[in-house]
């Protein structure tokens, strides 16, 4: 795989840049930590609030915070990780005119301190699920693939996305606006549950919708997902990521120049 | 000491865009993206910063570039250090590079000199482990006070910005040093300083290329001295 032979040599930067990445957002913050509880955390609250008073919606039986605590863990992530990553090049300026490294480096980091955040937040899920006496089996574990799934989906959009932002500056300003158009998108404040085939298909066109349907799935049905939709998936995203890691390292040769 | 040139650049030609115009449209950007067509000839807002370059250094000499303001010496830097590649021409490097061209590039204001020293060598190539092993020496070249490595760089003054930066540089274990215009900072005794350890490293057979604008520094610290001007080779002695 190219992406090994290209940072094996720079594992350690990688390394200290997440470190780095990590260390300075929650510096100087009196909640430190906390602040990636606190963003799924009152939203939940929120959402849980207007679905139980101002707009009547059955969450399929699920106590509603677990239910928006389930689809907020991976929208959060996926939105934060994509805000991260495209200014990570953009913003380097005085690093990519000066010193050359794999820059893949600077968006990845980006999309593993957002994964951090999401492990963080994931603590509190399990409490969330304690409470809500949450039958728990061994289905469970399919979050982690599911996860991995998520995380190789949001380093693919990252990447194309954070590259062709050093090009245009439009990527930026558009992407605060397909993630508001994304969200709704989601299945984060419904289920596609009852929804007709034709709209799940199309709904399915979003990766989201198959992680954040599959997190409810494993973990709040306890039913596996289908292997060969778990299949199908991972080979999509494998593609799309290939792709995606092939259109940077052909235009990152040209970043020092245009940035 | 071996005679294969460790920097080699053959016939470098490099082509900037002017900033500022708007050069070519998303379609054709999308276009040049898919095929590896070379148009030889200049648009209308291009022009060359490098015109037919050679240049071959052997290992363990010492080189200067000197040349007035905006006479490419930096282009030359920058493309053997990988940061941007040639238009034309070909340029081979035997051996890993320290690239000291802004000293501190790097450094987070938010963390602290000693943090700074793993965030800034591990930018320029060298390891953790490696880190680890010359982080006193770091410290003690860059003549920080000890009570100062903990505190945020943000709160330091630029010339112990510089400082730090420098000495993070010198102790990279590359075997080819890129010297941009980095031997001015510091006051007088830092300065003398890092001339004596450039000149210890260059005894340990490690090649220098060096840009300042100090001719007589240049004179005392390379075997030699290309002179540049307008984006081509003046003069070689």
């Amino acid at each position: 795989m190219i992406i090994i032979k290209r940072l094996y040599p720079y594992k350690d930067l990688l390394f200290v840049s997440i470190w780095r990445e990590f260390g300075v957002r929650y510096r100087n913050s009196v909640l430190g930590i906390l602040w990636a509880i606190v963003q799924p955390l009152s939203l939940m609250i929120l959402f849980t609030f207007i679905f139980t008073y101002v707009m009547k919606v059955k969450t399929g039986g699920y106590p509603k915070p677990v239910f928006f605590y389930s689809a907020l863990l991976p929208w959060i992530f996926f939105s934060s990780a994509l805000n991260t990553a495209i200014s990570s090049l953009s913003g380097s300026q005085g690093l990519i005119t000066k010193i050359y490294f794999p820059r893949e480096v600077l968006p990845i980091s980006g999309v593993c301190v957002a994964f951090i955040d999401l492990l963080i937040a994931s603590s509190f899920y399990i409490v969330l699920l304690l409470y809500y006496n949450i039958d728990l089996n061994l289905t469970i574990i399919w979050i982690i693939p599911i996860f991995i799934l998520l995380f190789l989906y949001t380093l693919s959009v990252s990447l194309i996305f954070s590259s062709l932002n050093v090009y245009y500056k439009d990527v930026s300003l558009l992407t605060g606006f397909l993630l508001r158009l994304l969200f709704f998108g989601s299945p984060i404040l419904y289920s596609i549950d009852s929804l007709s085939i034709k709209l799940k298909l199309i709904l399915f066109l979003n990766p989201l919708t198959f992680i954040i349907e599959n997190t409810r799935r494993v973990i709040l049905e306890g039913r596996s997902v289908v292997i060969w939709q778990f299949l199908l998936a991972t080979v999509l995203v494998l593609i799309l990521f290939h792709f995606a890691y092939k259109l940077f390292i052909k235009i990152e040769r040209n970043f020092a120049d245009v940035i | 000491m071996s005679s294969e040139p460790v920097i080699k650049l053959s016939n470098i030609s490099k082509k900037y865009i002017l900033k500022g115009y708007k050069s070519r449209t998303l379609r054709e950007d999308i276009e040049s993206i898919f095929s590896r067509k070379y148009k030889p000839d200049l648009s209308k807002n291009e022009f060359w910063a490098l015109k037919d370059i050679n240049i071959s250094i052997n290992k363990s000499e010492s080189v200067g570039l000197y040349g007035p303001n905006g006479s490419g010496k930096t282009t030359i830097i920058k493309l053997i250090s990988g940061v941007t590649l040639p238009t034309l021409g070909e340029i081979t490097i035997n051996g890993t590079i320290a690239p000291l061209i802004s000293v501190g590039a790097g450094f987070h204001p938010e963390l602290t000199g000693r943090e700074n020293i793993y965030t800034n060598g591990t930018i320029l190539g060298m390891s953790i482990k490696y880190l680890k092993s010359v982080e006193d020496d770091i410290i003690n070249f860059s003549g920080l006070d000890k009570k100062f490595i903990n505190m945020p760089v943000k709160q330091y003054s630029s010339g112990m910005n510089a400082r730090l930066g420098f000495s993070v540089a010198v102790h990279s274990n590359a075997d080819i040093f890129l010297l941009d215009e980095i031997i001015s900072v510091g006051d007088e005794e830092f300065k003398n300083k890092c001339t004596e350890k450039v000149k210890s490293l260059m005894n340990m057979n490690k090649t220098f290329l060096i840009v300042t604008h100090n001719h007589e520094l240049l004179k005392t610290m390379t075997n030699r001295i290309i002179y540049i001007k307008n984006g081509s080779i003046e003069d070689n002695l």
